[in-house]
């Protein structure tokens, strides 16, 4: 099958497979890398626009 | 270690705030004038200044790059410093920033009315006002990769991301699609020509809405929406795998714009591929922002700038289902160069940007002004308005597209063009243009409560110009720091992120456009297709300063439909010598490829003239300017040896005697006009104008008279 469907690509159709196939390696690389980051980071990165370091904030906080 | 103390800049936030409601009033207000003479004309009060043409990206200029410009850089300048801890890089460079903005804001106000165009769409703007957004983006850039630098956070977070990938991409695409000659101050032509201008412009138009409409606006909405919400976004990894796979798979999606063109068929398929795929990403950035609210809907309920976000991510979520769908080629087929477009395009503008500034203004003014809102009615007023304006307007737009484009293409039993008249379909359509401009009306008036609500909060609080805060400087990297994992890193490079975004965004860039600019296979010449005459060159100047190119396509699509009605399909190689393109995206009229010789040269004056003498009904503007106007032949030896530099064939030294070639064909046409009773000086513009009109696609039937 693999090899009726190479023969059956003309001429500019590679640029198409090729942008297929460079996505594809890109996607996986991405998604590999986000399995494996840790909860703890992600959570305190998704915590940044929380925190509020204004001084009025700040002096509300405080004791 | 002591925490610092430290000063975040309100005062830039509040001024790209109201020169984003004051522009915003404008750009929309513009709107509604050319939305009013698509059927009634003479709502252009009878001026060359006011008409469709010329207006219409004045408009377009206005909403995108003043009114989503400004509210950008007010999202930018609040957000970044809070999520950076620290205050803008330079107050000097901001204040530069903002006056440079208003100021390329002004010349577009100036300048496109005047007629001073290049043509491309949403890149109107001629060549010194380029250089001027150059300039300005980069001193934007400088103040905020200098604040990321000096920041006191260490890991930048993700709408700090799509700031960068906005800034890097808008750089690389003004810059490509801004390649152009100067014949003048005020006029350029494009360096590519035909078919390779219009993979330029699209690749640019295209990525004008990601980078400009949507990868700053999602960066706002990762940081606003839960502040808005108070609590953070539903997933941090899916905002991650968002901004990767949004910002690879965009850039890639332009050529959707140029389905059925002659542009090769392989990259026709790239981009239809791409836009499909991009309804994954798109969709993951809107489940991510609805998801936030999950078990805060009862906020949405009393909290008005919820309720702008909801729906603002509603209409993305819709906009962008139906964008890839558009690209389907069958779709596409029926819906391009109709109202269906139009519609499309304005809930993007109108729900996603429109309602997510609001959104953002309801909750940033009361804050920097230390006060409440003003009226929560007025904004709840407001909200409801707005979304019955967008309801309104697309209904109408969705319908209207649907009619015009499915009557272009009905035939009838016997196999002829049921309605082989345009202008029977454009009547058709007339009542859904009032309607459309009545929904136009309902979100103007939105916009103005909004702007009164906004002005008594401000009136009611007081500036804090200069925000006290206090963070951490931040430590030295502990010793495990270069153990960390690869993206972590990344997370704390502003450098090395930007040149990773560079690259994603050039992979497609490169593979997409290169092969059609550089293998000149890909563009087969035609033999009997020539150079424009001096007098045509001109005309066709003029063409492109009356905007005629925002009402009129010249690309025949090789339909039945629309070879029947126009004539024979496009060929790649009739557009060698079109510098710039001329294809347009929209047809209000009917395509004008091969106008050449179907009318008489009275005809075309008389249409020109007032156009309901020869189309009753029509609602194309008069142009009767044209007739009383001098052409200024001083600039055709500039204009000639600009092409020739170009590569356009004109032999060596002809930019000396091209005046005369001129001369003698407009003393030709006044002759000719003469011969039916009109009385036309032969150095009138409306002469050069009619030239440009015959010679439309008439070279591949004087190559096939050759050949027979």
């Amino acid at each position: 099958m693999f090899r009726q469907f190479t023969e059956h690509i003309s001429g500019n159709q590679v640029y198409l497979l090729f942008s297929l196939f460079i996505f594809l390696v890109f996607f996986i690389v991405v998604t590999v890398l986000l399995l494996m980051q840790r909860k703890q980071h992600t959570d305190y990165m998704s915590d940044i626009p929380l925190q509020d370091c204004t001084e009025e904030n700040i002096k509300l906080l405080k004791p | 270690m002591q925490p610092e103390k430290f000063y975040y800049d309100n005062k830039i936030v509040r001024n790209f705030g109201i020169a984003t409601v004051i522009w915003g009033i404008i750009g929309m207000l513009v709107g509604l004038i050319i939305a009013i003479q698509l059927y009634k004309p003479e709502m252009n009060m009878h001026n060359q200044y006011t008409t469709f043409g010329r207006v219409r990206p004045l408009h377009t200029n206005a909403v995108i790059f003043a009114f989503v410009g400004n509210a950008i850089f007010m999202g930018i300048y609040y957000s970044l410093q809070r999520l950076m801890k620290a205050r803008m890089f330079s107050d000097v460079l901001s204040k530069i920033h903002f006056w440079g903005w208003q100021l390329i804001i002004v010349s577009a106000v100036i300048t496109l009315p005047l007629g001073l165009t290049t043509s491309h769409e949403y890149a109107e703007l001629e060549w010194p006002i380029d250089i001027l957004i150059t300039i300005v983006w980069v001193v934007f850039g400088i103040n905020m990769f200098g604040t990321i630098i000096k920041r006191r956070e260490r890991h930048i977070y993700v709408a700090v991301w799509f700031y960068i990938a906005t800034f890097v991409t808008i750089a690389v695409l003004h810059i490509v699609n801004s390649v152009e000659i100067p014949v003048s101050f005020f006029k350029s032509y494009m360096v590519f020509a035909g078919v390779q201008d219009a993979l330029v412009q699209w690749w640019y138009g295209h990525n004008a809405v990601a980078f400009f409409l949507t990868t700053p606006y999602l960066g706002m909405m990762y940081y606003f929406l839960p502040k808005m919400a108070n609590r953070p976004i539903y997933s941090y990894k899916l905002s991650i795998l968002h901004f990767w796979a949004l910002i690879f798979i965009y850039i890639w999606a332009g050529p959707h714009h140029l389905l059925y063109t002659t542009l090769p068929g392989w990259a026709q398929s790239l981009g239809v591929v791409f836009s499909i795929m991009l309804i994954a990403p798109s969709w993951g950035g809107m489940i991510n922002g609805l998801l936030t609210l999950r078990g805060a809907w009862d906020k949405v309920r009393d909290d008005v700038t919820l309720k702008f976000m909801v729906v603002g991510l509603t209409a993305y979520g819709m906009a962008t289902f139906e964008g890839p769908m558009l690209s389907l080629k069958q779709v596409n087929a029926i819906g391009h160069f109709t109202d269906w477009i139009i519609a499309h395009v304005h809930v993007g503008a109108l729900g996603w940007n429109g309602f997510l500034t609001f959104a953002i203004l309801y909750w940033l003014v009361p804050r920097i002004y230390k006060t409440e809102l003003y009226s929560k009615k007025a904004a709840s007023f407001h909200f409801w308005i707005g979304t019955l304006g967008i309801l309104f307007y697309a209904i109408p737009m969705y319908w209207a597209g649907f009619t015009q484009g499915l009557m272009l293409k009905e035939f009838t039993p016997e196999g002829i063009l049921k309605y082989p008249s345009f202008l029977e379909t454009t009547m058709r359509i007339l009542p859904m243009h009032v309607m459309r401009s009545v929904g136009g009306a309902l979100y103007l008036t939105g916009v103005i409560v909004m702007a009164y609500n906004l002005y008594k909060t401000a009136v009611q609080g007081k500036l804090v110009a200069n925000e006290a805060a206090e963070a951490m400087p931040l430590e030295k990297l502990p010793p495990h720091a270069s153990t960390e994992r690869w993206h972590r890193r990344l997370e704390r490079k502003p450098v090395l992120f930007m040149v990773a975004s560079l690259i994603v965004i050039l992979i497609g860039t490169f593979i997409e456009l290169m092969p059609t600019l550089t293998i000149s296979s890909n563009i087969p010449t035609i033999a009997s297709v020539k150079p424009y005459t001096p007098l045509e060159l001109q005309g066709r100047d003029l063409y492109i300063r009356e905007g005629c190119v925002n009402c009129h396509s010249q690309t025949v699509r090789p339909f039945r439909s629309e070879t029947e009605r126009y004539g024979e399909y496009s060929k790649a190689g009739e557009f060698v010598y079109d510098h710039p393109f001329l294809w347009g995206s929209k047809r209000t009229g009917p395509d004008l490829q091969r106008e050449g010789g179907k009318y008489g040269n009275s005809w075309h004056y008389n249409h020109l003239m007032d156009p309901r003498l020869m189309s009753p009904g029509s609602i194309m503007p008069n142009y009767d300017w044209l007739i009383t106007q001098k052409l200024d032949t001083t600039t055709t030896g500039a204009k000639i040896r600009g092409m020739q530099k170009l590569g356009v064939p004109y032999p060596a030294g002809y930019d000396k005697i091209a005046n005369e070639d001129l001369d003698k064909q407009a003393k030709g046409i006044a002759d000719n006009l003469a011969k039916d009773h009109i009385k036309v000086k032969s150095n009138k513009e409306i002469v050069a104008v009619i030239a440009y009109l015959q010679r439309l696609g008439t070279d591949i039937k004087a190559g096939k008279t050759a050949n027979n």
